[in-house]
């Protein structure tokens, strides 16, 4: 059930009795503009260290705890062209505990989201220093991380250029840096006044119930701009490359490839295949080729970003091996490109997307993030029926023909100084 | 035997086989995913024992359970994974301390598969050749653990802890002494461990339990085993304290100084009741001295000490138990002083008020039906706890049960300076 609250703000309530918790998500989405990234994921942590009624974390923990341990968080993401700040609370079953819940978990997020502790009409000067502070550390940080290094400066390659994809989303330290509490309020009011609201509410629940609920939360109306998902850049003949040292073990050898892809429709699903067999599962050449028979990585896997139109490589091997492992990786796109597989196999790919996706249907965080993509996209099909059906359509002409769109782009290599 | 638990309505259904195979199912007939975990009583710290039929312990090197885990997939002419792959099923494994797991995921072709599992389980085959191609491929896992700092930290204080007890060694091993495994000693662990009599199926899902278990045993009676043995392992429980490294910093290419305090359990807590409620206790009382709710939390995270990487764990499991606490600071100095500042209060620690107490046991509760909603984690948790005598849906008796003078009580014992140890990790300094 969709409707909308007032204008710009909607409630997806999807009632189940199947799982022992009740979702509600509380998503602020907004074009992607790279100039609010920063303040965006600043206020996420100012929100969730403090508010009005419970001013410390101390106070913030108490609460949830009395909710009988509440799984609450805010954070920032992408998908494509949009930007979004999200709230999630997981609250246990009102039935499991015999207390009812959800008029308290609302209460909460009424609490956290629109009554933000504020000292003479801006956040509490304190409270912006001390997470600031930690934000910036903990961005300065995510190097140490490689993997995450690797892929993410693979991605401001491919993106070079443009600064809303080649940024992410949670901003950089530097801009975080610079950040005051101006800055901060207008990112706030920016929530409050402009972004579209799409709440998701997933558990066993009454839709009426929920939507009192959820209208007291007192989100006011606001015309967003309609929301473009959908980035896709000009493919280009020449191959963008990168080699960066660090002291590291295992070098990281990522790769971007531009994807005609549409969002659920004709290409989509070819798409989808065709990566999932290229890189995407066990089964995949990337897995059985390039780890397991040359043994030359720990991981290698692709994975598609529709929104985006990018397939990303992402792989760990040995740094003097590169040039092998990038021969092997175009070796095995070729091998999807000129259909030099199995009807069975091709039958295992599709049964195995397939087998996951039902599953998914067992996860709340799943279907909640299934409400979203409903609410924003009318093409998205949140039956599983109609994706196995669309999946299993796909025809090996058809998974040629979109990984011969599969186009490299960008070509990262993190390694260590020795091998370079 | 089927037993029912309508507090978490759930029905937990056991069953062993004449080999002594265990067997755990929990029928979950409104989801569409079928997890099956099938575990051995085996894992990293298992590397002296006497091989079955022998006399004389022998000594493998370090990482075999887990090249174990690795090499059981591949067969002479096909890899496992191939035969769930074809039906859409994804599998995976494990290897723990002190268990490995194999593991199938599937919405479909549940008979098939679980055959599938016991078969490629039961079924080793290692070769000179594949054994050496394995070690490429570990090798590359080993080194990539190695350029995670947040892992040196983890082995850098378990290092400190446990200089006599293979604990204190990641369970992928190094690459010299994977190097040293050959098939002849993949072979005689094999036999030793692998016998039903030290394993436990686990299935949970849309399944019809009679037919599950008719399928098993008629899978096991198809094949011979030899009889069930007792084993014999050369890793007795450590939980002496004269041998703890007190201190050691470690120089890695951090962007922030990691700083990680731990303390040794001296008291091996057996899989009983008694043990479980302790382990449960000792979870209560982290969270009421150094939980995000505590006045100490608080108190650090304002004075800049720590920010939300700061996180502490209890381990327990056979031979071994342990607390750690970890997190990136600025001066981690000041934090693990901090932490020992704590430890040396012993059970007077003003932060155990009832009614946090109240509340803390309240939010305990709630995760642990929240946990429930995973089915993975459920199959995870009743594995686990199949080789003791408590299982996962009877946690919620223990956690009412437990009282703050217990949790005084146990902060008194378990908080002993003797056992307690320091780990730094620093930035290089450039020149």
């Amino acid at each position: 059930m969709r409707i909308e609250l007032t204008s710009g703000v909607h409630l997806n309530v999807l009632p189940t009795t199947k799982f022992k918790t009740t979702r509600l998500a509380v998503h602020f989405i907004a074009p992607a503009d790279p100039t609010t990234y920063a303040a965006r994921t600043l206020l996420t942590s100012v929100l969730e260290t403090s508010s009005a009624t419970y001013p410390t974390q101390a106070d913030l923990s108490a609460a949830l705890e009395t909710l009988y341990g509440a799984n609450f968080g805010i954070g920032v993401a992408k998908d494509g062209a949009t930007h979004r700040v999200t709230a999630t609370l997981d609250v246990v079953d009102s039935a499991l505990v015999e207390q009812p819940l959800l008029a308290a978990a609302c209460q909460f997020l009424g609490e956290v989201l629109m009554r933000p502790l504020l000292v003479a009409g801006g956040f509490d000067p304190a409270v912006v220093a001390r997470e600031r502070h930690n934000l910036v550390e903990y961005l300065n940080s995510l190097d140490e991380d490689r993997q995450l290094q690797a892929s993410l400066a693979a991605q401001a390659l491919y993106f070079t250029g443009d600064a809303a994809q080649a940024t992410p989303s949670f901003g950089l330290a530097a801009d975080v840096a610079a950040l005051d509490g101006a800055a901060l309020m207008a990112a706030y009011r920016q929530l409050m006044t402009v972004d579209q609201v799409e709440i998701v509410v997933l558990g066993d629940v009454q839709p009426a119930a929920v939507t009192d609920l959820i209208a007291g939360l007192g989100l006011t109306p606001r015309n967003p701009q309609p929301l473009t998902l959908t980035v896709d850049r000009p493919q280009t003949a020449r191959v963008q490359t990168r080699v960066e040292t660090a002291a590291v073990n295992q070098a990281k050898l990522d790769q971007c490839y531009h994807a005609a892809v549409d969002l659920y429709g004709p290409q989509y699903y070819p798409a989808l295949v065709a990566v999932e067999l290229f890189g995407g599962s066990p089964l995949s050449f990337l897995f059985t080729d390039v780890r397991e028979k040359a043994s030359l990585a720990y991981y290698a896997s692709a994975t598609l970003d529709p929104f985006r139109h990018l397939m990303m490589v992402q792989t760990g091997i040995d740094g003097a091996d590169a040039d092998r492992v990038r021969a092997l990786i175009a070796a095995q796109l070729t091998k999807v490109q000129s259909g030099d597989f199995s009807d069975d196999r091709l039958q295992a790919i599709k049964d195995g997307l397939l087998n996951g996706r039902q599953i998914a249907y067992d996860s709340p965080r799943f279907l909640a993030r299934q409400g979203l993509l409903h609410g924003l996209i009318a093409a998205h099909q949140m039956a599983y029926e109609d994706y196995a059906a669309r999946v299993q359509a796909v025809t090996k002409a058809d998974v040629q023909a979109a990984a011969a769109s599969l186009v490299l782009q960008a070509d990262y290599l993190l390694t260590d100084k020795e091998a370079n | 035997m089927r037993q029912a638990y309508p507090e978490v309505s759930e029905t937990l259904i056991t069953h062993t086989l004449a080999n002594g195979l265990r067997v755990l199912i929990v029928p979950k007939p409104d989801f569409h995913e079928t997890y099956a975990q099938f575990a051995v009583d085996y894992g990293g710290i298992d590397t002296r024992y006497v091989p079955l039929g022998g006399t004389e312990m022998v000594q493998d090197p370090e990482g075999i359970a887990h090249f174990l885990e690795h090499k059981l997939f591949e067969k002479a002419d096909h890899d496992a994974f191939d035969l769930f792959g074809a039906t859409g099923a994804s599998a995976n494994a494990f290897t723990g301390a002190t268990t490995t797991a194999y593991l199938f995921s599937t919405s479909q072709a549940v008979a098939q598969n679980l055959t599938t599992l016991l078969d490629f389980v039961q079924d080793p085959y290692f070769t000179a050749q594949t054994v050496a191609k394995e070690k490429g491929i570990i090798g590359q896992e080993i080194q990539m653990y190695q350029d995670a700092p947040g892992w040196r930290l983890y082995y850098g204080i378990l290092g400190n802890l446990y200089p006599e007890h293979p604990v204190a060694h990641d369970v992928t091993g190094t690459l010299a002494s994977i190097d040293q495994i050959t098939p002849e000693a993949l072979h005689t662990a094999y036999r030793t461990f692998y016998q039903p009599s030290n394993m436990t199926l686990t299935l949970v899902g849309p399944v019809e339990p009679d037919a599950i278990i008719a399928l098993i045993e008629a899978n096991q009676a198809a094949k011979t085993f030899a009889p069930a043995t007792p084993i014999t392992r050369g890793v007795a429980f450590d939980g002496a304290i004269d041998a703890i490294l007190p201190y050691r910093a470690l120089t890695l290419p951090v962007v922030r100084p990691k700083s990680a305090v731990g303390l040794k359990g001296q008291r091996d807590l057996a899989g009983d009741v008694a043990g479980t409620r302790y382990q449960v206790a000792v979870r209560l009382l982290l969270e009421m001295l150094f939980g995000d709710s505590s006045p100490l939390y608080q108190q650090w995270y304002d004075a800049g000490l720590i920010d939300d990487s700061f996180d502490y764990d209890f381990q327990v499991a056979r031979t071994f138990n342990y607390v750690t606490f970890a997190g990136d600071t600025a001066d981690p100095q000041a934090l693990s002083d901090a932490i020992v500042t704590v430890l040396a209060r012993g059970g007077d620690q003003p932060s155990l008020t009832e009614d946090r107490f109240a509340r803390l046991k309240r939010a305990g509760l709630g995760k642990y039906y929240q946990s429930l909603n995973s089915l993975e984690r459920m199959a995870g948790q009743l594995s686990a706890q199949s080789f003791t005598a408590v299982n996962a849906f009877e946690l919620a008796d223990l956690m009412r049960a437990v009282t703050l003078d217990e949790l005084r009580a146990i902060a008194t014992e378990l908080f002993d300076l003797q056992a307690v140890s320091v780990c730094h990790v620093l930035p290089e300094v450039t020149a």
